[in-house]
């Protein structure tokens, strides 16, 4: 259970986030839309500390983010895949992916070696596992930022616009495993502006505007004309996104 | 030898006796400087407060001022401050030590802040602790880069040895000088010094680039 409870977030005189509260229960797989600038990525990145909170409470699984003793434990549930894959460069693929299983949960080499494989065959890299980042297309590397993310089995998977710097052909291939992904049970928080796939795979869509929440709305909801396009930014944004 | 009566057998013993001086205190220096390099690169890129801004301070002084006034003010101020029998040698080692630390810190600095930062954020929602980002992620990157402008420092920081002859250290530098003011023979003297140090320069050249290439393989960037 992810417990967001009046977030608050500043940098400097800028306010970015205002009183922000979502809860994501276990198994909820969550896409949060909005306007560039609305605090999307803000708010992720508080959630497993890269940000630091203003004012607010954010609960990991009992564990607060805010306390540094915590932090640690937050972080092991939630991984993240990154827009920029922001890989390792100087580590090979399986390593990129078994650095923090084994440093940080206490696998044995051969446990996270054989998991790491597992989750590469998965993706269909099973054969670039001893190449390094800068020998992959960008499709591959966003793939084994998923394999990396998964490989520390989290609790919660968060998600910043991991295809928005991809070309259209790659963005299909990393969807397709989130898809099947989301249907296994796994918590996913998703700030995607790919709203066909937040359609397809959501169970609740969360609307962020200028640091507010503007609706949290269960998908069917959400895209109904009495529902969430019924306030006139959403319906704005949503044609503005391409979709009617 | 060399059809000079100047020479003796013993001229190459003298040799060989300031080219271990030289390779000595040019060891030695290097070593504690990449050490304690380090250890002040790190305090600054950490922004230990107070400490840091010193040892920068230090550090500017010893970068922006000449070394062999730095040797004199090593081998003339220091014993003449606390009652200290310095001998040229220690001098000479001091002296290379604190200004090999100086470019050493900055070349640790500058290598760190050329990693992309957004790996390190990664790490650390891996829950990686700050210990092993440095060690795991940070150290092996910042080496690849560091590489090529140790071994520049280096080079350099050999060539700086032949300034401790001026204090009295029988080094290579002050080997040819000893034989050439016996011999009056410069022309055979001096090029013979000199390549002694260009193969020295040379196969810290050749070492170097086998490590660039080590560290840096992970640049390979060919599509398969
Ligand atoms: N470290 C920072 N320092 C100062 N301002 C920041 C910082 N990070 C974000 N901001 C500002 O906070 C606001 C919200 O940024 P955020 O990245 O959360 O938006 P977003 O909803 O993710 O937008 P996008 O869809 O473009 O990614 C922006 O105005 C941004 O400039
Ligand atoms: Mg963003």
């Amino acid at each position: 259970m992810i417990e967001i409870q009046n977030l608050h977030k500043d940098f400097g005189d800028l306010k970015v986030l205002k009183g922000v509260d979502l809860s994501i229960k276990p198994g909820e797989v969550v896409s949060i839309l909005g306007g560039s600038g609305s605090g999307k990525s803000t708010m992720m990145r508080c959630i497993n500390g890269l940000e630091s909170i203003t004012k607010g409470k954010i609960i990991v699984d009992d564990f607060d983010v805010s306390k540094s003793n915590d932090l640690r434990e937050v972080r092991k549930r939630c991984s993240t895949v990154f827009q920029q894959f922001d890989l390792y460069p100087h580590l090979r693929v399986i390593d990129n992916i078994t650095l923090a299983p084994i440093a940080v949960l206490g696998q044995s080499k051969e446990e996270a070696n054989d998991k790491a494989m597992e989750l590469l065959n998965s993706v269909a890299l099973g054969d670039r596992a001893s190449a390094y980042p800068s020998q992959l297309s960008g499709g591959q590397k966003q793939r084994i930022g998923i394999c990396r993310a998964l490989a520390m089995n989290p609790s919660y998977l968060l998600l910043d616009e991991v295809t928005s710097s991809l070309d259209p052909e790659m963005t299909a291939e990393v969807l397709d495993i989130l898809k099947i992904l989301s249907k296994q049970g796994i918590t996913m928080i998703s700030v995607t502006h790919e709203i066909e796939f937040a359609r397809e795979i959501s169970d609740r869509i969360v609307f962020l505007d200028e640091g507010r929440i503007l609706k949290d709305l269960p998908k069917d909801d959400f895209f109904s004309e009495s529902g969430g396009k019924s306030d006139p930014r959403i319906a704005r944004f949503l044609s503005k996104m391409g979709n009617v | 030898m060399y059809g000079s009566d100047g020479f003796t057998i013993y001229d190459i013993q003298l040799w060989a006796e300031g080219l271990s001086v030289t390779l000595s205190i040019f060891l030695i220096s290097s070593f504690l400087g990449l050490l304690l390099g380090c250890i002040v690169g790190l305090v600054r890129y950490y922004r230990v407060p107070i400490i840091g801004k010193i040892l920068m301070m230090i550090s500017e002084f010893l970068k922006n001022s000449p070394v062999l006034v730095q040797l004199f003010l090593v081998y003339f101020g220091v014993p003449a401050l606390i009652a200290f029998d310095m001998t040229p040698n220690l001098a000479a080692i001091i002296t290379l030590t604190g200004n090999t630390t100086a470019f050493i810190a900055v070349i640790v600095i500058s290598s760190i802040e050329a990693i992309d930062f957004k790996q390190l954020e990664a790490a650390r929602s891996f829950a990686l602790s700050e210990r092993l980002i440095l060690s795991k992620i940070i150290f092996p990157q910042s080496l690849a880069i560091a590489m090529p402008l140790l071994v520049g420092l280096a080079i350099n920081q050999l060539q700086v040895t032949s300034l401790i002859s001026v204090i009295g250290v029988i080094d290579l530098t002050r080997v040819g000088d000893i034989i050439n003011q016996r011999t009056f023979e410069p022309f055979l003297v001096w090029p013979i010094i000199g390549a002694t140090y260009f193969i020295m320069a040379k196969s810290i050249e050749r070492i170097g680039a086998r490590l660039e290439r080590r560290f840096s393989a992970y640049h390979i960037s060919n599509q398969i």
